[in-house]
């Protein structure tokens, strides 16, 4: 009794959309639905919501096929935002619930709760073109959810949104999912997915990479994380005495390295000190989901939002630069350690 | 490839018809609220009464012109008599108030018949007066005219000839051994002259009255099919860039939002043209008044009205409401197809063709024609809303016709929009290249 995207397929002209793509979210959950821009995040949702048929496949709600379903049953939040701009914010509420078969009277006072809730209640007389994009987004959201729909697709909702936004919508979602619905969200921010959600599905081109339940999605490469501090050097030269690790992540606090399967957290802490480095906060780590997807898919999932690299930006220079920052900071490694291992095991 | 699918959105719960009225509410509130709207409502309005008063004004100028008559008499006399006294009834009633030189007629003798009906037709006169005297020693007055003698001339003319055959009475049979007799008085078409063909003056005024209600039915179903067409195509085509499109496509099915459209879009229409032509016709039915305190009382009707029946009137609306179907289903799957205002001319003028190609046979029908081509194109769907009102107007269609006509375009309708639903359905996801001859096909196809 679930949300199932049963194997589908769908063409446009010569481009594959969807290749065979299948997964499951389980009711009551919040599911992320992660990959980069062009992965096919869209075209499902539009598939669920019998807005465009498949080639092949098919996508069910508790065992019916999704163009039997009445279509109050889904409330989509479209990744293009858009409200009719000379209409009343509380009219247009009233008028797309009326669609989904509410009554005037409820959805008014539901749209109006739910304004307030926003902290938005004085939108409701203003027309839309009135309002800023941040507000309008909230519009946006109320309108999706204001039939009180069992499933919500919400296509990238946390683009665009400014950080006060995103914490409203984050507990806007949670408290969804607390009153048993489903909610399905596309992102290509690694971070809000593995904040909010219990299960994920990472797609590239149209195919499922891999999904299921966060945890395990985290874990299934069997490679490590370390988070590490150390009081003296932040660009831990003495890691170079470990084979096997890397760091992804440089920061002057607290710095991120992966290990590669087999290799130990341990073997870090004790070459850590046996380089006479003084850490002070030792922690191991699932992977981050960003590095499960750059390992799954080969590429970040924003990748398209950073410049590509320039001619002549070389890598062997970037290594060598490195090595020779290493071995200086080798010769002053004579601290004297200082372990603090915190959530070691 | 799966089993066969039932069309999309065709559940239960859906909203079914309540989400058309739903949709057709918005866009008709929309509509008639906007500021466009309003001010195109009284603009209109105000030329509509402008161009009602046309008649009126055109009679007012026309009394500054003067018109040459040509008299001739069967007896010797008669006619200078008829010439003295009209010119002086007719000329004097008007420059006896003010003072006033202008003259209204300039009457001239001339004895020999047939050189006056040449005169006729040749236009040195705009029309001759035969006067003969009947059996009963009443005079009839025959009035040959080709064009040139306008209705209400003719009508100052019959006054004329009345006060000739009263003198005509008094004067020259003192004894009074007859009764007084009206004198007969007709206007007779030059071309049947002779041939006595009575019926043929009442005809030639009613017809032009028909050619002007004709006109203003086909220009009045032309302007407003391809402008409301418009207001579909925009409306569509604005969702699409503003992206509201998206969020109501997934709370509302294809054949909602385009019927619903339609029907909202045609009500806020039909209530401009309503607020359009009310006053107008207000403006004609009270024009006779009008002219009787602007010309006189003895100025006489227009009879401009005499062809608007309220069959015809009738007749329009069910045009109008299934022309606007066929032409705004076009506009809705057109616009489905695109994805910016600015793209909205790529549209406009290949959909305006098929109005266009209609509206030239409906021009000859005016003018009477009924050639096989005309009764044809009054049968087509895209072109019977123009060129059938122009028959109608003038009065050439057999009742058989009108039904096959009428029942053709309403047949059409709900095809023609089935296509405009499958074209909208896949059209208004699509995002990017203006549309296609292919990208259309297509759309049919898998719509």
């Amino acid at each position: 009794m679930s949300l199932v995207v049963d194997h589908l397929t769908k063409r446009f002209g010569s481009v594959v959309a969807l290749d065979d793509l299948a997964f499951e979210v389980a009711p009551g959950q919040v599911f992320g639905f992660l990959g980069a821009n062009g992965a096919g995040k869209t075209t499902t949702m539009r598939i669920a919501l019998g807005v465009l048929e498949p080639d092949a496949g098919r996508v069910t709600w508790q065992g019916t096929e999704s163009h039997r379903l009445p279509r109050s049953t889904w409330g989509y939040l479209p990744e293009e935002r858009g409200l009719y701009p000379r209409m009343r914010v509380l009219d247009q509420l009233v008028f797309f619930a009326g669609l989904h078969g509410v009554p005037v009277g409820r959805a008014k006072r539901e749209a109006v709760a739910w304004l307030r809730r926003f902290r938005a209640e004085d939108l409701a007389e203003r027309k839309a073109e009135q309002l800023s994009k941040g507000n309008q987004q909230k519009v946006q959201f109320i309108a999706a959810v204001l039939h009180d729909p069992a499933v919500l697709l919400m296509d990238e909702p946390f683009t665009g949104l400014d950080p006060v936004n995103v914490m409203l919508l984050r507990e806007a979602f949670l408290e969804l999912r607390d009153r048993g619905r489903t909610v399905v969200f596309s992102t290509h921010q690694m971070e809000v997915a593995e904040a909010l959600c219990e299960s994920v599905a990472i797609v590239d081109r149209g195919r499922m990479v891999i999904g299921g339940r966060l945890r395990d999605v985290k874990r299934a490469t069997g490679r490590r994380l370390v988070r590490i501090s150390v009081a003296d050097d932040h660009r831990l030269p003495w890691l170079a005495s470990v084979p096997g690790t890397r760091v992804i992540q440089v920061g002057m606090d607290r710095s991120s390295i992966e290990l590669d399967v087999g290799v130990e957290p341990a073997a870090v802490l004790a070459a850590a000190v046996a380089a006479g480095v003084r850490v002070v906060h030792f922690e191991i780590a699932d992977q981050s989901l960003e590095q499960v997807f750059i390992e799954h898919v080969g590429r970040p999932p924003d990748e398209e939002l950073h410049l590509a690299p320039a001619d002549g930006d070389d890598e062997p220079a970037d290594d060598a630069a490195a090595a020779a920052e290493r071995a200086a900071a080798a010769e002053r490694a004579d601290d004297p350690v200082r372990a603090a291992g915190k959530g070691a095991a | 490839m799966t089993a066969p699918r039932e069309p999309v959105g065709r559940t239960r719960g859906d909203g079914g018809l309540g989400n058309v009225w739903l949709v057709a509410r918005r866009e008709y509130v929309e509509r008639v609220r906007s500021r466009a709207f309003v001010f195109s409502t009284l603009l209109l309005a105000g030329l509509a009464v402008v161009v009602a008063l046309l008649p009126l004004a055109v009679r007012m100028v026309d009394r500054a012109t003067v018109t040459r008559i040509a008299v001739t008499a069967s007896e010797p006399g008669l006619a200078d008599r008829a010439v003295g006294v009209m010119d002086g009834f007719l000329n004097a009633r008007l420059s006896g108030g003010g003072g006033g030189t202008d003259t209204m007629f300039e009457f001239e003798r001339l004895d020999d018949e047939a050189a006056a009906v040449e005169a006729v037709r040749e236009g040195s006169v705009a029309a001759t007066m035969l006067i003969s005297r009947g059996v009963d020693g009443g005079l009839d007055m025959q009035v040959l005219s080709a064009g040139g003698l306008g209705p209400d001339r003719a009508q100052l003319l019959q006054v004329g000839a009345f006060a000739v055959g009263i003198l005509d009475w008094t004067a020259s049979n003192p004894a009074t051994t007859r009764p007084f007799v009206v004198p007969g008085f007709e206007v007779v078409d030059a071309g049947a002259a002779g041939s006595g063909g009575g019926a043929a003056s009442v005809d030639a005024a009613e017809y032009a009255s028909r050619r002007i209600v004709g006109i203003v039915f086909v220009m009045l179903s032309f302007l407003t099919l391809v402008f409301y067409g418009l207001w579909v195509a925009s409306g569509v085509v604005a969702e699409k860039a503003n992206r509201v499109m998206e969020l109501l496509i997934s709370a509302a099915t294809a054949p909602q939002l385009v019927t619903g459209k339609i029907t909202g879009i045609g009500m806020a229409g039909l209530t401009q043209v309503g607020l359009v032509l009310a006053p107008a016709l207000l403006t004609l039915l009270a024009s006779d008044r009008i002219a009787d305190a602007v010309l006189g009382p003895a100025a006489g009707s227009a009879s401009s009205l005499a062809a608007l029946s309220p069959g015809l009137l009738l007749a329009f609306l069910v045009y109008f409401v299934l022309g606007f179907a066929l032409y705004a289903a076009l506009y809705a799957g057109a616009g489905s197809l695109l994805s910016r205002a600015e793209d909205l001319q790529i549209v406009a003028l290949p959909l305006s063709i098929p109005a266009i190609a209609g509206y030239l046979p409906a021009v000859l029908a005016l003018s009477g024609g009924t050639s096989a081509f005309i009764r044809f194109a009054s049968f087509v769907p895209l072109w019977s809303p123009f060129v059938m009102m122009a028959r109608l107007s003038v009065g050439t269609v057999e009742p058989w016709e009108l039904g096959l006509s009428v029942g053709l375009l309403a047949a059409t309708v709900p095809l023609v929009t089935w296509l405009a639903i499958r074209v909208f359905r896949a059209g208004v996801v699509l995002y990017g290249q203006p549309p296609t001859v292919r990208t259309f096909l297509r759309a049919v196809r898998h719509g």
